[in-house]
């Protein structure tokens, strides 16, 4: 479904991302996992097309979606079109505006007769997004904006979820919930590609996984394997 | 205490005009985090493209020789859209491009003075450094009440106003696109992955600045018949002033600023010689922006870790 091949990314003249394939199938979890600055964030920027400064600039290698490049299209086309989009590390949900606008401007390319229906949906899978609708988004807990975010992206009507640290800033009860309905929302039929730096979570879930190492791949295999292997347990695993 | 009162009719419409710039000033800013230091510009063209569509259209010497109210029934909606476009020709040409590369807004900002410079001096070569008149427009009626006097035009001033801001404030808080533009302005990494084209709605926020700034320079080229190029460089300084000292960002600070503002300087020009009135006006501002750096209905920013 999601095809990378030998993709470069920089940030003005420092480049990010040296040269990493993977794929990602349709109905599976994927997982990048790496430490800090080994280029996870920038790949999901990357692939989402988003523009500069915040997100890399591709300098080389090829993003297909299905088969046709994503590299000329806009970030909204991504969305709109070929319904995929990102979580982003932090949230970035609209803090001046309500739980309940964030949630309508997220289907803006959803048609209107399903917004109830999908609301209610999130509604059930977030129960204090309910309880805390008419709220400005910015007095939301981290943990209550982490929902948000997710939710946002569910209400965008999107086949394939990016998300990026979805685990960061959350209690460890909510990670654990947070993880499950992942896996549920997976159940149902959502392509999830997650960067997580806490690896254990993020391999107990998916079903494969890469790891990334400063720009580069340098394992990949089958989730179940990876958490197997001698080297990279001792490096993200914590031995 | 009439003569007060006569002052504050005065104020109202003077403000009106601020108030009708700071707005596009305040909107650009919300949205784009940019300072358009070419919108003062901006209503200097739409006094200028209004001057041109109703000599165009008025009878005698205009093509079809339409009559007064007929010209002006025509003039302002053309003035309206006609300076959007230039707006919108502006952010096209000169800001997108900048964006695209993703360089520091600093640089856009000196962007925008630059074109505020190319419009004034463009407007010079082209038409030559004689002022132009615009025709009347509308018959003058004075209306008294003991001694305070106001013309009709006065009150239709400030009247369109007070409408532009009760219609720019229910299309920013009661609209889809107002909803994308007060998000744009908390976050525009995050716009593209709810599916609404950032472009899009960074176009519609210059239709509505600069087509206010349009319908400013028409009522005030109607107000003070008398255009020359500079018209918008001092008056937008200020308009911006207001909307600072309002709380940019804000369509009620740049709203409430402009009349502030309006009401400091003929406060202080009534009372004291007129030189001393810019002087006056901008300590008093300066004063308020000591007390509250972000404007009056600005608020500090925060954000959640």
């Amino acid at each position: 479904m999601l095809t990378v091949t030998n993709l470069y990314a920089r940030y003005g003249k420092i480049e990010a991302v040296h040269g990493i394939s993977f794929h990602v199938e349709e109905g599976e979890i994927v997982t990048l996992i790496g430490a800090n600055g080994a280029g996870k964030s920038t790949t999901l920027k990357a692939l989402m097309r988003l523009p500069p400064p915040e997100a890399p600039v591709v300098s080389g290698g090829e993003i297909l979606f299905a088969g046709q490049s994503l590299l000329r299209i806009e970030p909204h086309v991504v969305v709109d079109k070929y319904k995929m989009t990102l979580v982003p590390e932090g949230r970035h949900i609209f803090g001046n505006l309500t739980v309940m606008e964030n949630l309508q401007l997220a289907a803006w390319t959803r048609p209107k007769h399903t917004f109830s229906g999908s609301l209610e949906r999130i509604f059930s899978l977030f129960p204090r997004l309910a309880e805390r609708a008419r709220q400005r988004s910015d007095t939301l807990s981290g943990g209550e904006q982490q929902m948000l975010a997710v939710g946002r992206a569910l209400m965008a009507d999107c086949s394939v979820l990016l998300l990026d640290e979805p685990s960061m800033g959350l209690a460890p009860l909510l990670m654990l919930e947070m993880f499950r309905t992942l896996k549920q929302l997976n159940a149902e039929g959502l392509t999830l590609i997650i960067v997580e730096q806490n690896a254990k979570l993020a391999l107990e879930v998916a079903d494969r996984g890469y790891v990334l190492d400063t720009g580069e791949i340098v394992a990949e295999g089958a989730a179940r394997e990876l958490m197997q292997h001698p080297r990279i347990r001792e490096a993200y695993l914590g031995g | 205490m009439e003569q007060f009162i006569q002052q504050c009719v005065n104020a109202l419409q003077w403000g009106s005009f601020y108030a009708l710039i700071a707005l596009g000033y305040t909107l650009v800013y919300g949205v784009l985090r940019l300072i358009n230091f070419a919108h003062g510009d901006i209503f200097m063209v739409g006094a200028y493209i209004a001057f041109f569509v109703s000599t165009f259209f008025l009878l005698p010497d205009g093509l079809f020789g339409f009559s007064r109210e007929l010209t002006l029934a025509l003039t302002l909606p053309l003035t309206v859209v006609l300076t959007s476009l230039v707006g919108v020709t502006l952010e096209r040409i000169a800001y997108r491009p900048l964006r695209r590369k993703g360089v520091h807004r600093l640089y856009v900002v000196i962007t925008a003075l630059m074109c505020g410079l190319i419009l004034e001096n463009g407007n010079l070569a082209l038409l030559g450094a004689s002022r132009k008149t615009l025709p009347d427009l509308i018959d003058k009626h004075i209306y008294t009440f003991g001694s305070i006097a106001v013309t009709n035009l006065k009150l239709w001033v400030i009247f369109a106003a007070f409408m532009v801001f009760i219609i720019l404030h229910a299309i920013v808080t009661r609209t889809r696109i107002g909803m994308a533009m007060r998000a744009v302005s908390w976050d525009e990494f995050a716009l593209p992955l709810m599916g609404v084209p950032l472009d899009k709605v960074i176009v519609f926020t210059f239709i509505l600045g600069s087509g206010i700034a349009g319908l400013g320079g028409l009522l005030f080229a109607m107000s003070y018949p008398v255009l020359e190029p500079y018209m918008g460089a001092m008056t937008g300084w200020k308009a911006f002033i207001a909307a600072v000292v309002g709380g940019i960002g804000d369509i009620r600070g740049a709203f409430v600023g402009g009349f502030l503002l309006a009401m400091v300087e003929i406060m202080v020009a009534a009372f004291l010689p007129s030189t001393f009135r810019d002087l006056f006006a901008f300590s008093i501002l300066l004063l308020i922006l000591w007390q509250r750096p972000t404007g009056i209905f600005g608020l500090p920013t925060t954000t959640k870790i």
